[in-house]
C-alpha cells in the first residue's frame, strides 16, 4: 500500500466533493418536487393521475440508474426534434443530464415514501379534522403532513444517503465528481487500491455528516 | 333542569335518508329531529345504520338521497359522475359542522399535539379566535371536563377515558349547536365508562342539544329525551326513554331489551 500516494490524492479527490455534492443536493431538490406531484397523484381520486403516477413510479424503480443515465444521456441527442428544442441546451450537458436521471430515479422512490407515510396516519384522525370544519387542504396541512413527514424521516434520510452514493454514477457520463476524479487519477497511476480507499472515506464521511443531519432532524420533529 | 329555549326551527333535521355501501343498504329512509334542547338516543343492533345515520348528518357520510337541514339550512347535494351524490359546495359542508362537535367512538385525537393544542386546533385555524382566547376556553373547558392537569401531555399519554374526555373538550371548543356522539364509550375499558358518561350528563343537564348513538341502555334512559331504535335500516320504534326501554310496542326491541339488559 502507498501510503504517501494515498495522501497524495486526498486534496484531488476533495476536489470533487463539490460537485457530488452539487449533483446530489439539486436532485434531491428537484426529486422532493416530483415525488410530492407523484405522491399526491398516487392518491388521488383521478384515475388517469393515479395511472401516470403509478407508471413513472414503475419505470424507475424498476430500472438500473445507470441504463437512465445512459438513455438520457446518449439516447435522446439523437432525436432531430430534441436537438432542436429548446430543451438542447440543458440535454446536451452531462452535467442536467445527470442531474435529470438522479432526479426522476430519488423522485420514483420518495413518492412512494410520502404515499406510505401519507397513508399511515389514521383515517380516524383526517375525520376528527374534517368534522371540525377543516377543509381537505387545512387537514392535510394541520393533522396530515405533520405526522406524516415524521413517519417518513427515517426513510428518506435512507434516500439521501442512497443518493450520495448514487451521484457517483454520474462518472459514466465524463464528470468529474469525486468517482470521476478518482477514476482519472487511476488512469494515471494504476493505484487502484489505493485511490478508490480514499474515495471510499470520503464517501463514508459525506454520508456519516447526512446521518447526523437526519438523525437531528427526527430528533426536532419526535414527540415527547 | 335548565328549560331550553323552543325554536320552531330544528337544530338538526333529517329526511328519508337513504344509504348503500355497494349492495348493502345501510338506511332505508330515515327521518330524525332534534330541537334544542332535545337528547336524542339512537340505539339498535349492529349494522342498524346508526352510527350511519349519525354520520349523515355531519356528511363523514353523504346520503344517496333525502334532505338533511342543519338549523334550518339544507345542505345541498349534487350527483357527481362516478362518485355518487355529494355535497354539492364543500364550503357549506365544512360551515355547517363547525356547529356540529362530533365525538368518535376511537376518539381520533391527534397524535402529535398536546391535549391543549388538540383543543385550541380548529378554533384558532378555522374559527379564527385569536390564539390566547382559544387557549383560556380550552382550559376552562378540560377543567370542565376533569382532565385540566393533563393539558400539556400527548394523547397516549392517557387513559381512554382521559382521552374521551379530551375529545369532548375538542368539540365542544368549537361552540356547537348539537353535540353527535358516535358510540363514545365503547371503546373503553369498563372501570372508564363511568366518567365519561358523567361528563355527557352534565353536557345533557346544560341543556345541550345531543344525538349520541349509544349501548347504554341505562344511561339512555336516564339522560335521553328520545329514543329512536333502528332496526336494518328503518325506525322500528321511537319514542320516550320510558316506554321504548320500558315496555316497547316491537317485538324486536323487546328481544333486543333483554339481550342488553337481561345479561
Amino acid at each position: 500500500m502507498n501510503w504517501e500516494l494515498m495522501w497524495d490524492s486526498l486534496p484531488k479527490l476533495l476536489g470533487g466533493v463539490p460537485l457530488t455534492l452539487q449533483l446530489t443536493g439539486l436532485s434531491l431538490a428537484v426529486g422532493v418536487l416530483i415525488a410530492a406531484v407523484a405522491a399526491a397523484a398516487r392518491l388521488s381520486d383521478n384515475l388517469l393521475f393515479r395511472s401516470a403516477a403509478w407508471s413513472y413510479v414503475f419505470i424507475f424503480r424498476g430500472t438500473p440508474l445507470l441504463v437512465q443515465i445512459f438513455l438520457i444521456y446518449y439516447g435522446l441527442g439523437q432525436f432531430d426534434a430534441v436537438r432542436q428544442s429548446f430543451l438542447w441546451p440543458v440535454l446536451r450537458e452531462a452535467y442536467w443530464c445527470a442531474v435529470l436521471a438522479l432526479a426522476l430515479n430519488t423522485g420514483a422512490y420518495a413518492s412512494e415514501i410520502f404515499r406510505g407515510a401519507v397513508l399511515s396516519v389514521p383515517h380516524g384522525q383526517v375525520e376528527a379534522a374534517r368534522a371540525c370544519g377543516m377543509s381537505r387542504w387545512l387537514a392535510f396541512r394541520r393533522i396530515v403532513a405533520p405526522q406524516a413527514l415524521r413517519q417518513a424521516l427515517p426513510a428518506y434520510g435512507n434516500e439521501v444517503v442512497l443518493m450520495v452514493k448514487a451521484s457517483s454514477l454520474a462518472s459514466t457520463v465524463t464528470l468529474l465528481e469525486i468517482t470521476g476524479v478518482a477514476r482519472r487519477l487511476i488512469s494515471q497511476t494504476y493505484a487502484v487500491f489505493e485511490i478508490f480507499i480514499v474515495a471510499g472515506l470520503i464517501y463514508l464521511a459525506l454520508n456519516t455528516l447526512a446521518a447526523v443531519a437526519v438523525r437531528w432532524c427526527e430528533k426536532r420533529l419526535a414527540t415527547a | 333542569m335548565p328549560s331550553a329555549p323552543i325554536s320552531s326551527i330544528p337544530a338538526v333535521q333529517v329526511d328519508d335518508v337513504h344509504k348503500r355501501f355497494l349492495a348493502l343498504e345501510v338506511l332505508k329512509g330515515v327521518s330524525l329531529t332534534a330541537h334544542d334542547g332535545d337528547v336524542v338516543a339512537l340505539i339498535g343492533s349492529s349494522g342498524s345504520g346508526k352510527s350511519t345515520l349519525l354520520r349523515c348528518i355531519n356528511m363523514l357520510e353523504a346520503p344517496d338521497s333525502g334532505r338533511v337541514v342543519i338549523g334550518g339550512e339544507e345542505i345541498r347535494m349534487k350527483t357527481a359522475r362516478g362518485r355518487g351524490t355529494i355535497p354539492a359546495d364543500p364550503k357549506q359542508v365544512e360551515r355547517l359542522r363547525t356547529r356540529l362537535g362530533m365525538v368518535f367512538q376511537n376518539f381520533n385525537l391527534w397524535t402529535h399535539m398536546t391535549i391543549l393544542e388538540n383543543v385550541v386546533e380548529a378554533p384558532i385555524h378555522v374559527l379564527k379566535v385569536p390564539r390566547a382566547q382559544a387557549l383560556d376556553e380550552a382550559r376552562a373547558l378540560l377543567d370542565k371536563v376533569g382532565i385540566l392537569a393533563k393539558a400539556d401531555y400527548y394523547p397516549g399519554q392517557l387513559s381512554g377515558g382521559q382521552q374521551q374526555r379530551a375529545a369532548i373538550a375538542r368539540a365542544l371548543a368549537m361552540r356547537p349547536q348539537v353535540m353527535l356522539f358516535d358510540e363514545p364509550t365503547s371503546a373503553l375499558d369498563p372501570e372508564l365508562v363511568g366518567e365519561v358518561l358523567l361528563v355527557i350528563r352534565k353536557l345533557a343537564e346544560e341543556g345541550r342539544t345531543m344525538i349520541m348513538v349509544t349501548h347504554e341502555m341505562s344511561f339512555a334512559r336516564e339522560v335521553a329525551s328520545e329514543v329512536v331504535f333502528l332496526h336494518q335500516g328503518r325506525i322500528e320504534e321511537r319514542g320516550a326513554p320510558a316506554k321504548v326501554l320500558g315496555d316497547p310496542d316491537s317485538e324486536r326491541v323487546r328481544a333486543f331489551l333483554s339481550r342488553h339488559l337481561g345479561g
